[in-house]
């Protein structure tokens, strides 16, 4: 017979089991590289070989050295313009969503979105090829009469990154936008009809500050993603469209040095969360709660 | 939005085709080509032909990274709905530590792909582990593990409690309630989620590149032919893939938006 006091020791048991056989998984498989990760940024490599021991070189070299801090610079700005573009062309198409009736607005919706789902190489490869010297862009704009002949302005530059990854990242800019563009509530809309605001003062009164949280999660997002792409620069980059991803996977490739490779991760990470917390802190809604 | 001027609808429509032009002409170039001729960036529009579905079936080298990539998303898809839905059920118990906990299974996803990458290489050579498709497998399930745990445990939080009281009244276990009553309530979340780990699975091309052994996935073959230019056989085989994932997506809209089920009508 058990006495009174064993059964919460037993169920206290219990739950510490099933709390750490929770956590194992995650923790072996997502923490723990992480943190090794981590630690590696203080190694460094001598001919070859990891040297274990702990050193601040890789971030003083990230500083230092005349390459990096250019090339980490122009990627970020590369990417806030990828998602300036991306919420110009998303925000509008958003808009045009949420006036479209039930079934419609759905459809379409899906029709924005299953793209995400497509084969991400095939995409690049084929904007590689719409944008190349002999490609649909050159033609169009040839045949249109804006260009006299084939431009190299877009091809195996920066510009042609720019272009791809806007292209490859449009839809997760219209997700947000629309979620935060269909929570505004209707009321507000018609009372300020009421009042006598036209259609332009509505929206840029109303629609466009509640809807604010929305772009700035679309943001986030396109950056974020953007920033830690490094195929797209590799593919349709050339010699010239150099970006941070390239060199942070060189180090990993041709350059083979992991410490230092590890230091450029720890910086990129540096960049990505402060992009998901201010993505999170404007992200918000406020005051659409009715 | 109920009296918009003419002009600016019209303008918004313009602009929302524009974008599903940009999103859609990367996805036609490939299509088109597979029936098609191309030479110069001109289609040869008299001649249709089938003769890239016919050499792609004896491309063995795409075809056998095409098993490797089903063989992967397989196993990754059951992994993740094993573990996910588990972790769903764990968080959804109140036990403690569940936001940490949860922070730590959105971590990877939150990560670039180049990051959670590049830990799990550095890990599995610290542990002695050779890279191979248990690697990817491993990858792959760390990463799609966050869509799967969200999905289920969406679908609990929205399971109406009376439920579960009710079968506890009727005098049922606990173990007989999560068999008979959360589980099945749970399948359809379960279902969706899978087929959106599997699509993930499939197109996964930055963590696997930096994961894999020798045998490589059909993203990462494309990827290291794409240096050198595709055969045009490649354009028959993303025709038939774009084909096969529209599919995935009407599957998984199918499960995942929530049918009218008996707790809703309580």
């Amino acid at each position: 017979m058990s006495g009174p006091g064993t059964i919460p020791l037993a169920e206290r048991r219990w739950s510490l089991l099933v709390t750490a056989l929770a956590f194992a998984l995650p923790v072996v498989f997502v923490l723990v590289p992480l943190a090794i990760f981590l630690g590696y940024s203080f190694f460094s490599v001598d001919q070859g070989t990891i040297v274990h021991t702990l050193s601040l070189g890789n971030y003083f070299r990230f500083f230092t050295d005349p390459i990096f801090l250019p090339v980490f610079w122009n990627t970020i700005v590369l990417c806030l313009s990828v998602a300036a573009i991306c919420i110009l062309l998303a925000y509008p198409a958003a808009y045009f969503l949420t006036t479209l009736k039930g079934r419609w607005r759905y459809a379409l919706l899906m029709l924005l979105l299953v793209p995400l789902l497509m084969s991400y190489v095939i995409k690049i490869y084929a904007i590689r090829s719409i944008l190349g010297l002999n490609g649909f862009l050159n033609k169009a704009l040839v045949g249109l009469g804006i260009l006299q002949e084939p431009s190299t302005l877009f091809v195996f530059n920066m510009n042609a990154i720019l272009l791809t990854l806007t292209l490859l990242l449009i839809p997760f800019a219209i997700l947000p936008i629309f979620l935060s563009l269909e929570r505004i509530p209707q009321v507000l809309l018609r009372a300020s009809d009421d009042l006598g605001a036209s259609g332009l003062q509505t929206f840029l009164r109303i629609t466009l500050p509640l809807s604010l949280p929305g772009v700035a999660s679309a943001a986030s997002f396109v950056f974020v993603l953007a920033i830690g792409d490094f195929l797209t620069p590799q593919m349709v980059g050339g010699i010239s469209g150099f970006t941070f991803g390239r060199i942070l996977y060189s180090q990993f490739g041709t350059a083979y040095n992991w410490p230092f490779g590890a230091a450029l991760s720890v910086a990129l990470a540096v960049v990505v969360i402060a992009a998901i917390l201010v993505g999170e802190r404007f992200g918000r809604n406020r005051g659409t709660a009715i | 939005m109920t009296a918009l001027p003419r002009l600016s609808t019209v303008l918004l429509a313009a602009i929302t085709t524009l974008v599903a032009v940009l999103l859609y002409s990367p996805l036609a170039v490939p299509i088109v080509s597979s029936f098609f001729t191309i030479a110069h960036g001109n289609v040869d529009w008299s001649s249709p032909t089938l003769a890239t579905y016919v050499a792609l079936a004896e491309n063995h080298d795409i075809l056998a990274a095409l098993r490797t990539t089903l063989i992967v998303g397989v196993c990754t898809v059951v992994l993740s709905v094993v573990s996910g839905t588990l972790l769903a059920l764990y968080y959804h118990s109140r036990r403690s530590g569940r936001s940490l906990l949860q922070f730590i299974i959105f971590l990877p996803f939150l990560m670039p792909p180049i990051i959670s990458g590049l830990a799990l290489l550095i890990f599995f050579r610290e542990i002695g582990l050779e890279r191979s498709l248990l690697t990817v497998v491993i990858g792959h399930t760390v990463f799609v593990l966050a869509i799967v745990y969200r999905t289920v445990l969406m679908r609990l939080q929205s399971m109406s409690r009376t439920l579960v009281e009710a079968s506890y009244d009727l005098g049922a276990t606990s173990w007989q309630t999560f068999w008979r009553i959360v589980l099945p309530n749970l399948s359809s979340a379960m279902v969706g989620g899978a087929i959106l780990a599997f699509a993930l699975s499939f197109d996964e091309t930055m963590i696997t590149i930096l994961v894999t052994g020798t045998q490589s996935t059909l993203p990462v073959r494309l990827w290291a032919m794409m240096r050198l230019g595709f055969s045009p056989d490649i354009n028959a085989l993303v025709a038939l893939i774009l084909m096969f994932t529209v599919l995935l997506c009407v599957l998984a809209a199918r499960f995942l938006i929530p049918r009218q089920v008996a707790t809703e009508r309580t």
